[in-house]
């Protein structure tokens, strides 16, 4: 296995008394499914966007192929990454057709039309994510599922090797979270695709992701202690690991061969007779 | 897949839209205070007793005036379209971002100065509304840069307060102006149609046409750019060079159409919502559409204000605003299904 992705001693502040991530550094191998977690506010957006090429960080480099992805061209870039941003919803009211065929626009021909390749990469796209039998429908009338696996429709048919996705299952249902993760899984391993997302769900990330990337808040955190880990799931998502980034406490137990882990608060229901389960 | 644009389609609408628009304006042109006849107007410039006065109206009156009404309409229509995509907002139109006030500004300028010279058959009112529009929408554009790349509201914002600010020297000036010279002022504020000289048309036309025309091949990258720009930029498209392009062609065609006719309200907002509750959002069509859609409009609404209260003439504007807003309700009632945001 090689890296298709490695980031080398990024930084990145967003002003001066700022400093969001410090000096990480990991490689993406190729064909992995990665998942990026932590608290809130601790850079798991922005370090997927640096991945992405949409911000630059201030000291440090992405290397796309061993190749430095500030020097990328934003066109060669989009041959090799898409991104699946946060759900929104644009403000006017294309089809799902319309939506996922924009994947195609830079190499639309000199009036604005495409080709019959591009129209095969939309409609491989929309089968794929299950979303042909409404692709005639403005994306406004859709429900928040519905539009995710439009959007990943959309990066699907930009047709490139490594698919970058930001919570793709945020304000999604227990059933649509977990269509949204066999997806991504199908995609990972049909089409081989290095898949990197910004997850909140530690117990998805577990079942489904073979690396994970965990980041911790500044706060609190012993000058000794790393930034961030990344390895196995299972060796990065552990009661103790999600203990300390998350500053909560976890029971935990096993179902399979997979751990799972809920957080527990002062006043809930177990609070008093959970122990360490599992 | 289902059916997408095609170019087939595009080719198709686009033609007819443009048969419609030159049976508008020859059916127009045969409307006004004085009745004239085909048969004598095809007669030619001379009849046996004399100039053919039928002839003369004809080609030196109607046709510049219809020529000018169509050419400010296509102008209005397809800017609405970009200012609406790259401000990613329905409410934006060509004036949005500073181009009224600053013509209207100049406008003030030159009257007060009351200047006595021609440029290129232009008088000084014209240039100065040019020079007006541009260096405001510019000024804008540089504030809507400080305040961050791609900071949509920061630009909004930046063009509403110079706008406001503008308006407020505008008011300053007219309250210490001649009423003659404030007349003048507040004719042209409200859309001022004159009988140009054919030379001017052809170069406004050149412009126009041109600039829309430009506008096309940047259409299909506007509608992943009035998705997002993160969105653009993750899917391959220069989104800074497409913006910048965008915005300064149509500034420049509306600042054209701004020098030629003074303020039209409406167009620009208005017609690009209609074909797009008509017709969708892909910008490869509503661009095309909304030009030859806002020159039928205004060409209409130019031969209402011109005839209604035949000898004298109201305000282009007047008419828009008062034909185009309720025919514009009826519309987005009637469609208001198909777009979410009114969902």
């Amino acid at each position: 296995m090689t890296a298709v992705i490695q980031a080398e001693h990024i930084s990145f502040r967003y002003g001066p008394d700022q400093p969001v991530l410090q000096d990480i550094s990991f490689p993406v191998q190729t064909g992995t499914f990665l998942a990026i977690a932590g608290p809130n506010g601790v850079g798991k957006s922005t370090l997927l966007n640096i991945l992405a090429g949409l911000l630059q960080p201030q000291s440090g480099e992405v290397l796309l192929e061993g190749m430095s992805l500030r020097s990328c061209k934003v066109q060669d870039r989009a041959r090799r990454i898409a991104v699946v941003q946060q759900e929104s919803v644009p403000v006017f009211a294309f089809s799902v057709a319309e939506t996922v065929l924009m994947a195609r626009t830079p190499y639309f021909g000199r009036l604005g039309f495409e080709s019959e390749t591009d129209r095969e990469l939309v409609r491989q796209a929309l089968e794929l994510t299950g979303t042909a039998g409404f692709a005639s429908r403005p994306l406004g009338s859709l429900s928040a599922g519905e539009r995710q696996r439009v959007f990943i429709a959309r990066a699907l048919a930009q047709d490139t090797p490594i698919l970058l996705l930001d919570e793709p299952t945020s304000f999604l249902d227990l059933k649509h979270q977990v269509r949204i993760y066999d997806l991504l899984k199908s995609i990972q391993l049909e089409r081989h695709t290095t898949i990197v997302a910004v997850t909140h769900d530690i117990n998805l990330a577990a079942q489904y992701c073979d690396e994970a990337l965990l980041l911790y808040p500044r706060g609190g955190r012993p000058a000794e202690y790393p930034h961030f880990r990344i390895g196995k799931t299972a060796d990065i998502l552990t009661p103790e690991e999600i203990e300390r980034a998350f500053d909560v406490r976890i029971i935990s137990g096993v179902v399979g061969n997979e751990r799972f882990l809920i957080p527990l608060g002062a006043r809930a229901k177990d609070s008093d007779s959970a122990g360490r389960a599992g | 897949m289902p059916r997408t644009l095609s170019p087939g389609i595009l080719l198709t609408r686009t033609v007819v839209a443009a048969v419609l628009l030159v049976l508008v304006m020859f059916g127009c042109s045969l409307i006004g205070p004085q009745s004239i006849s085909l048969k004598a107007v095809a007669a030619g410039p001379t009849s046996l007793t004399g100039p053919n006065p039928d002839y003369e109206i004809f080609l030196h009156v109607r046709i510049p005036r219809i020529l000018l009404a169509a050419l400010v309409g296509a102008a209005l229509g397809s800017s609405g379209v970009i200012f609406q995509a790259l401000l990613r907002n329905p409410l934006a139109d060509p004036y949005i971002l500073g181009i009224s006030s600053g013509a209207g500004l100049g406008t003030m300028l030159a009257v007060i100065g009351g200047f006595g010279w021609t440029l290129w058959g232009r008088s000084p009112i014209a240039v100065f509304a040019f020079i007006g529009a541009l260096g405001t929408v510019w000024l804008v554009w540089g504030i809507g840069r400080l305040t961050g790349k791609y900071h949509v509201a920061g630009l909004l914002l930046a063009g509403v307060v110079v706008n406001a600010f503008f308006s407020a020297l505008i008011m300053f000036l007219a309250s210490i102006a001649k009423s003659q010279q404030i007349h003048a002022t507040m004719f042209w504020l409200m859309g001022n149609m004159m009988e140009e000289d054919f030379l001017v048309l052809w170069v406004g036309a050149g412009c126009i046409v041109a600039g829309i025309v430009a506008l096309f091949l940047l259409s299909s990258q506007l509608n992943i750019i009035s998705v997002g720009h993160h969105d653009a930029k993750s899917i391959g498209v220069p989104v800074g060079r497409i913006e910048f392009a965008a915005f300064a062609i149509s500034a420049f065609i509306t600042a054209v159409a701004v020098s030629l006719s003074g303020l039209i309200g409406f167009v620009g907002l208005i017609i690009p919502h209609a074909i797009r509750l008509l017709f969708g959002p892909d910008h490869r069509q509503l661009l095309p559409l909304s030009g030859l859609a806002g020159a039928i409009f205004l060409v209409v609404a130019d031969t209402i204000a011109r005839t209604i209260v035949a000898p004298a003439q109201l305000p282009v504007g007047v008419i828009t605003a008062m034909v185009g807003g309720p025919f514009f309700l009826i519309l987005l009632v009637r469609y208001s299904r198909k777009v979410y945001w009114l969902a």
